[in-house]
């Protein structure tokens, strides 16, 4: 294991104004390797921002610590430890134009000024603002005071870039192109971003791992295929992608494949190595991976259409297959084929291959 | 009917009479001291003889050296100068020493949660609203138990307890309005306390500490009720002084003297206003 930055066991108390006290950080441990680009995904409130402060230095933790390449940074303050953060909001001092913005930092570490002119001109080039040195932040679009908050930044060299929500602020089109653009400038400058957001897209899309957080835990570290192929409990195949999770009863087993009994009597082949006969077991299935067929097939699970949304693409297929939840189901449609047939109402057969089937430990099944 | 009146021109014309009535009301004795100060009438200042700078020049040369004036009706500009300089010492060092504390006050009751801290917030802003006679008095009776004899030092004291107050509820104005992530950001970018605090938070909140030292500076300067408590024998102010002249009768040269006080608060506030709308 790559011990860069390790964070263990850490925990983080805060007190609520009713007086009583809630964990934003619950044991949280995390090895974070040297050059890579990590998202710390999860919805609002679960603690992203703690973490990220506490990394930051600007929260102590409670219990656990934090070291940087098997140094411990506890006691080291905010303003000294090699890390950066580009703030939620940009932080963009007001009044100062966006070269003295960049120049901050080596500012007041009295770097020499021929380098000081000659690193904020690179800096700027680097996020595609040079020309802009001039302006004050209050003239500049969002995207660009966000380049402008990188820069500041990136600047100063650091071992790791802490960026909260960076993206949060813009609009869709403007985001997408910031993704890949953080994303390239993380390989060129080779340094690694802890990059927080809630939007699960993007964290599959620009990390190389991504850390499901939930309640101030950690709920899965692993890179984005794995975590949308594998998830590891509920919460994370919930959150991340679309699932159809299916709880039932493992009656049997035949090498890797388990026949799942539902509650109301249903039997569904799953193919999994963890579980045995009597185990209580969920089964996640992608909307993609369930396929419509007319005729009654092996292992199919038969329901009916209430609703059908057009997103473009595709047809989004909600299916009552009397399971307690519906199913979603993805469906091609080809130009000019007769759609009707799926339409709510529509008795259809879903079917799947039990490979495609992600077994999960049920909670509270 | 009503309607044609309200949507008619008599009736803007109506409001903008109201305008003037008002303006009127509120600038005619301001005014009058302006043309009184003007008039060579040393006897009854109300009925106009001829216009002179006579009484401005008494107040820097003295009685005899402008017109045919009597001493009678003037004070010397030796004594005049005193409380002058005895004013500007007390109004100085009061808002000066009043700044430093409100901001700092200021800038820790918004960074720092503690046990108690709305009734501390409350108490803060409390010396605003005492009325002045019983804020002098009790100025008055601290002083005199604690053996202080009282003098500029005593009225520069009292002063600086209240407008601490101004300066806090101006400054924390300004705070409020400051994003806090500034200063984490600066921290972040591997400033020290004292470097942010130069080189971000004061930037950011100088507009409030200029306002509210000259909105202390100015209270301080025409303080009578607490002042008139706490200032010794030789440290009259120029308020009291005035006061004192009044006693003694209506005289043309404090007409004089009142209109250079004006002048100088009015520069003052527009040296103020100034400075906010370039900041801003
Ligand atoms: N300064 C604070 N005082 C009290 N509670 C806080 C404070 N900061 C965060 N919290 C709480 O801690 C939890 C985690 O917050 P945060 O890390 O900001 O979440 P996220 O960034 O994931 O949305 C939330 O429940 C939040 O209300
Ligand atoms: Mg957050």
């Amino acid at each position: 294991m790559d011990g860069f930055l390790q964070i263990r066991s850490a925990t983080k108390m805060y007190r609520t104004p009713e007086g009583g006290s809630i964990r934003a950080l619950d044991d949280v441990t995390l090895h974070i390797r040297s050059n890579e680009l990590i998202s710390l995904l999860g919805p609002s409130g679960c603690g992203k921002t703690t973490l990220l402060k506490c990394i930051a230095g600007f929260e102590d933790l409670d219990h656990g610590d934090i070291t940087l390449t098997g140094q411990s940074l506890t006691r080291i303050p905010a303003h000294r430890r090699p890390f950066n953060t580009v703030f939620q909001n940009y932080a963009l001092f007001p009044h100062l134009t966006v070269e003295r913005n960049v120049a901050y930092g080596l500012d007041v570490a009295h770097v020499e000024r021929k380098e000081r002119t000659r690193r904020v001109g690179e800096a700027l080039e680097q996020v595609g603002l040079a020309g802009f040195g001039a302006r004050m932040p209050n003239q500049l679009s969002g995207g660009q005071q966000q380049r402008v908050a990188v820069a500041r930044s990136l600047v100063l060299k650091p071992k790791v870039l802490l960026l909260d929500e960076p993206l949060s602020a813009l609009d869709r089109k403007m985001r997408e192109s910031m993704q890949i653009e953080l994303k390239s400038l993380q390989h060129s400058v080779g340094i690694t971003f802890i990059f927080v957001t809630h939007d699960q897209e993007e964290a599959l899309s620009m990390s190389d791992r991504v850390a499901v957080l939930a309640s101030g835990k950690v709920q899965q570290l692993a890179s984005p295929k794995e975590i949308y192929d594998e998830p590891q409990n509920e919460f994370v195949a919930n959150f991340v992608g679309t699932s159809n999770i299916f709880k039932g009863k493992v009656i049997a087993k035949e090498g890797r494949t388990l026949t799942l009994k539902t509650a109301n009597g249903r039997e569904l082949a799953v193919a999994s190595d963890r579980f045995g006969v009597g185990d209580d077991a969920c089964a996640v299935l992608r909307p993609e991976h369930l396929k419509l067929s007319g005729e009654a097939r092996d292992r199919a699970i038969k329901g009916t259409v209430t609703q059908s949304v057009f997103v473009g693409s595709e047809m989004h297929l909600h299916v009552d297959v009397g399971l307690g939840r519906t199913a979603v189901v993805r469906h091609r449609h080809n130009k000019g084929s007769t759609e009707a047939a799926y339409g709510p109402g529509a008795d259809v057969t879903l079917y799947y291959t039990p490979e495609a089937a992600h077994v999960i430990e049920c909670k509270g099944a | 009917m009503f309607e044609r009146i309200m949507s008619s021109k008599g009736w803007w014309r109506l409001f903008q009479a109201y305008g003037l009535v008002f303006l009127i009301f509120l600038y005619l004795p301001l005014a009058l001291i302006f043309v009184y100060s003007f008039n060579a009438n040393p006897i009854n200042m109300a009925v106009w003889t001829e216009f002179t700078f006579d009484w401005y020049k008494t107040i820097f040369f003295g009685a005899g050296t402008a017109g045919s004036f009597d001493a009678a009706f003037t004070e010397s500009p030796d004594r005049i100068f005193e409380v002058v300089r005895n004013s500007a010492i007390v109004a100085l060092s009061a808002s000066t020493i009043s700044t430093v504390i409100g901001t700092a006050t200021a800038i820790a009751i918004r960074r720092y949660d503690f046990v108690g801290k709305k009734v501390y917030q409350a108490l803060l802003v409390l010396p605003m609203i005492v009325p002045d006679i019983v804020l002098g008095i009790a100025l008055l009776i601290f002083f005199v138990g604690a053996g202080f004899e009282l003098s500029l030092l005593t009225v520069i004291i009292g002063h600086t307890t209240f407008l601490s107050s101004y300066v806090f509820v101006v400054v924390s104005a300004r705070l409020a309005g400051m994003d806090m992530s500034l200063e984490r950001a600066s921290a972040d970018l591997g400033a020290g306390p004292l470097t942010t605090f130069r080189r971000v938070t004061l930037p950011q909140i100088m507009p409030g500490v200029v306002g509210g030292f000259l909105l202390a500076f100015i209270i301080s300067l025409d303080d009578v009720v607490i002042t008139y408590f706490i200032a010794g024998v030789g440290s009259q102010t120029l308020p009291l002084f005035i006061l004192a002249m009044m006693r003694r009768g209506l005289r043309p040269q404090i007409n004089a003297l009142a209109i250079l006080l004006l002048s100088f608060t009015f520069t003052v506030a527009a040296i103020g206003l100034y400075l906010r709308s370039r900041k801003s």
